[in-house]
């Protein structure tokens, strides 16, 4: 099997944009969840949000086209021109357009122009519509902007998979690549936040809200009542090893395993298949670091907890783990974020904490690193949990030859 | 590059759209050239350009769920589970629904949910407070873990939401899954509902045609839309063999392009949708020549029917005017998020009934749509066809299939 490598990584995070200003956001373990300030919170139990501040999408699109454009196809725009740079690909020069293609996952893209078109609809009724809305309440229209912003004509598609919904896109864009339908695919995932998203979060009793001890994303504690919503974009740049080597690329890290399974039942066990089958296509048994999906929902950080336990039974409190949505927050497409962060630590060897950890749960008995920590990491776990049942997990390692 | 000996087949399918609740009754409309477009009666349509639509008419959902069921299932969600229960006894898998099966789902979706969260948002403008669990449908990939859920599928599950391509590239990520493999099942497809966004939606791009939609016809003003799901079971080709499955045919292959021209408009000369086919044809390892059935995108507005015909004379050239073209959206109407799983089912039902379905309501053509649109069913042998999505974005997803035993 041949294997897939990253080249190249763009971000937009709460805590930074731009990887330097993430990166130094994340082990500096900066707080990226606020109280929202954007929009009214009133009516709501919640009151903070992760939110990518001092976004500019007049640093990366041109002024004519930012009015046409939504919030999340900016970021998706951004972000991809972020990790094309970063990677050193130009498109006709290194790739051809037809042979670099684009599949994001889709955190809910397309929303807030639904919700305002509709709005329309209910307040003002037909006669008087909005066509610059609609094109952009498809979900896909994130990445399909940044197609065609950037000339990007291979394999072109959009997923959603709930809190999996990046990684779900990930495994697709992997097996494109390992296909041959391209040279390069861009992929990751994009999150845009909104009033209306937040209403739904809050009414399905889903975020987190202060219960006596602070509104707080607190993965794995036993304190944790649910996620503080989040948004950003990560996208990075996959390639064939052999591809990336020949043109002599920067390799951040390579795809060691990735596998997926469903199935709403017994959550735990699901977990440690999708692990002891990532585990064994990268021939490992143990892994340096895990990069847990921890939400600070009660019932996920649990299951996920009992699926590490499952599938490493004599390491899983010994093996540093940490979860970045304590700082990011959660969307369901922020994997892109946490992917990227992924590939920071195997070149830089700094864990990032988990910045909210404060009550051990007997039911999460893990390693959560709580202070930023210095160690040589060549293996990283990253594992996918949703509502619903939906599995992942993905293994990074160093590429060949990075020690 | 791919292990040339897996390969997906198709081995079951369930259809609900406007013309038929069953497989069977989707294929006797295809043959009558049957067509479901009538007055919408599922929201209000003063005042829009356009009232009708391919509704699915006389729908009682008790006929199918009980009544706990339906407080979990918005529209689609019941449209994809009635067609994933007809894919999956066609298919004869023996499922048993104790154990959970190394089954992975697949499915495109497009505003199916909105119809819901419509539900939602409309009685909170109006100041009420609605029921939470409206907002669910909301997310994509909702039909998809309740279709999972529902029979314990327990492989991988990803949900395509790439608008009106996406139950196509359903099809052909599944199919690479299978492979690769990843999987050896895969249940693919997808569904869509109604919704008022998307009908006002069509209608503020002025696309609606006030009449049926006339794909490919001089007279056409736009397409209309239409609901449903199509189901599909894609499986491993010599697994379906070994177990005497029957077999509708095989994806020989699949070409995921995208445009990068515009968000609502088609590349005008059809250069890039004749790439995307192309591309599609040297994945199946087939000529052009050898194609002897296009199901085209055909939605009916000027633009799209006529890219379209413009792309397929590019890459046929002077043996376009042989090669039987036709849209079943003129029967079904635009199932946006449905529409490429219904075609692909058409297309496959073609092939194994030996029919070719028509464009429905086509009469005349036009100084650019001057191809064969088929008017009428017509019988013939259909060995291999091509079945074309084009999307929002200009996601364009081309699915080749071939007939069972043509390859070795």
């Amino acid at each position: 099997m041949e294997a897939a490598v990253i080249t190249g990584m763009g971000v937009i995070s709460p805590v930074g944009i731009g990887k330097e200003e993430f990166w130094k956001g994340l082990i500096q373990g900066q707080n990226g969840c606020e109280e929202i300030t954007q929009f009214d919170t009133a009516s709501f139990r919640s009151k903070k949000a992760a939110l990518a501040k001092g976004f500019n999408p007049k640093a990366f699109i041109p002024l004519m086209k930012i009015r046409r454009l939504d919030r999340a196809s900016q970021f998706a725009i951004a972000a991809t021109r972020m990790a094309m740079e970063d990677a050193g690909l130009t498109i006709g020069k290194d790739v051809s357009a037809e042979r670099i293609g684009i599949i994001l996952g889709s955190g809910f893209c397309g929303a807030v122009n639904a919700e305002a078109f509709h709005r329309g609809q209910v307040l003002r009724g037909p006669s008087d519509l909005n066509p610059i809305l609609f094109p952009n309440t498809v979900p896909n229209a994130a990445a399909s902007n940044a197609s065609i912003e950037l000339g990007i004509k291979g394999p072109n598609s959009t997923v959603v998979q709930s809190f999996c919904t990046a990684e779900a896109a990930l495994l697709f864009a992997y097996q494109q690549l390992i296909a041959h339908k391209a040279d390069a695919i861009i992929t990751g995932g994009v999150d845009e936040l909104s009033a209306i998203l937040y209403r739904g979060w809050n009414a399905l009793r889903l975020a987190a809200w202060d219960a006596g001890d602070g509104e707080r994303s607190a993965p794995y504690d036993l304190k944790r009542n649910g996620f503080i919503p989040g948004e950003g974009a990560g996208i990075v740049i996959l390639e064939r090893e052999a591809d990336a080597l020949r043109r002599k690329a920067r390799i951040y890290g390579k795809i060691r395993g990735l596998t997926a399974a469903g199935g709403a039942k017994h959550p735990g066990e699901k977990v440690a298949r999708t692990i002891a089958g990532a585990l064994k296509r990268g021939g490992m048994k143990t892994i340096d670091f895990i990069d847990g999906a921890g939400n600070s929902s009660p019932l996920l950080d649990a299951a996920e907890a009992e699926g590490l336990r499952l599938a490493l039974p004599d390491r899983y409190r010994d093996i540093p783990l940490s979860s970045f949505k304590s700082m990011l927050g959660e969307g369901i497409a922020s994997g892109g974020v946490r992917i990227a962060a992924d590939l920071l630590i195997l070149e830089r060897g700094i864990i990032p904490p988990t910045i909210t950890y404060a009550y051990p749960d007997p039911l999460c008995r893990l390693g959560v690193v709580q202070e930023s920590l210095k160690a040589p990491i060549k293996t990283i776990l990253h594992t996918g949990i949703s509502l619903d049942g939906t599995y992942m997990a993905i293994i990074l390692g160093r590429a060949n030859g990075v020690s | 590059m791919r292990d040339k000996k897996r390969s997906a087949v198709i081995t079951g399918i369930g259809i609900i759209c406007a013309t038929g609740n069953t497989v069977g009754e989707f294929l006797a409309s295809l043959k009558q050239g049957r067509r479901g477009i009538r007055e919408i009666t599922l929201f209000d349509c003063t005042g829009y350009p356009s009232t009708i639509a391919a509704q699915i008419a006389g729908y009682d959902p008790l006929d199918f769920f009980d009544k706990r069921e339906l407080r979990r299932l918005s529209r689609v969600d019941q449209f994809v589970l009635i067609a994933a229960e007809e894919a999956l006894v066609d298919a004869d898998l023996a499922l048993n629904p104790k154990d959970g099966a190394p089954i992975g789902v697949c499915l495109g979706a497009g505003a199916g949910g909105m119809l819901s969260a419509e539900i939602y948002h409309r009685q909170l403008l109006d100041g009420k407070r609605p029921r939470p669990s409206l907002l669910l449908p909301f997310v994509p990939s909702y039909a998809t873990d309740r279709l999972a859920e529902r029979y314990r599928l327990e492989g991988p599950r990803t949900t395509i939401t790439t608008a009106c391509s996406s139950s196509a590239s359903s099809i052909a990520y599944g199919a690479e899954l299978i492979r690769r493999g990843e999987a050896d099942v895969m249940v693919c497809g997808g569904g869509e509902a109604l919704s008022e966004l998307t009908f006002g939606g069509f209608c503020s791009l002025k696309i609606m045609d006030p009449f049926p939609c006339r794909p490919f016809d001089a007279r056409r003003q736009g397409l209309s839309l239409g609901e449903g799901a199509a189901v599909l079971i894609l499986e491993e080709k010599e697994r379906a063999r070994g177990r005497g499955a029957r077999i509708y045919g095989e994806l020989l292959g699949y070409a995921l392009g995208g445009e990068a021209f515009h968000i609502t408009a088609p590349e005008e000369t059809g250069r890039e949708e004749a790439r995307i086919m192309r591309e599609a044809l040297h994945d199946a390892g087939v000529e052009p020549h050898e194609v002897d059935y296009i199901n085209a995108h055909g939605t009916g507005t000027i633009l799209n029917d006529q890219v379209e015909t413009l792309a397929i004379n590019q890459v046929w050239g002077a043996d376009a005017s042989h090669l039987p073209i036709s849209s079943t959206k003129s029967m079904i109407g635009h199932c946006l998020g449905a529409a490429g799983g219904l075609e692909a089912a058409a297309t496959l039902l073609a092939m194994r009934h030996h029919v070719i379905p028509p464009t429905a309501g086509f009469e005349q053509g036009d100084e650019i749509c001057d191809l064969d649109y088929v008017p009428q069913a017509r019988e013939a042998e259909i060995e291999i066809a091509l079945s074309n999505s084009f999307a929002f974005g200009g996601n364009c997803t081309a699915l080749i299939f071939g007939k069972e035993g043509l390859q070795p």
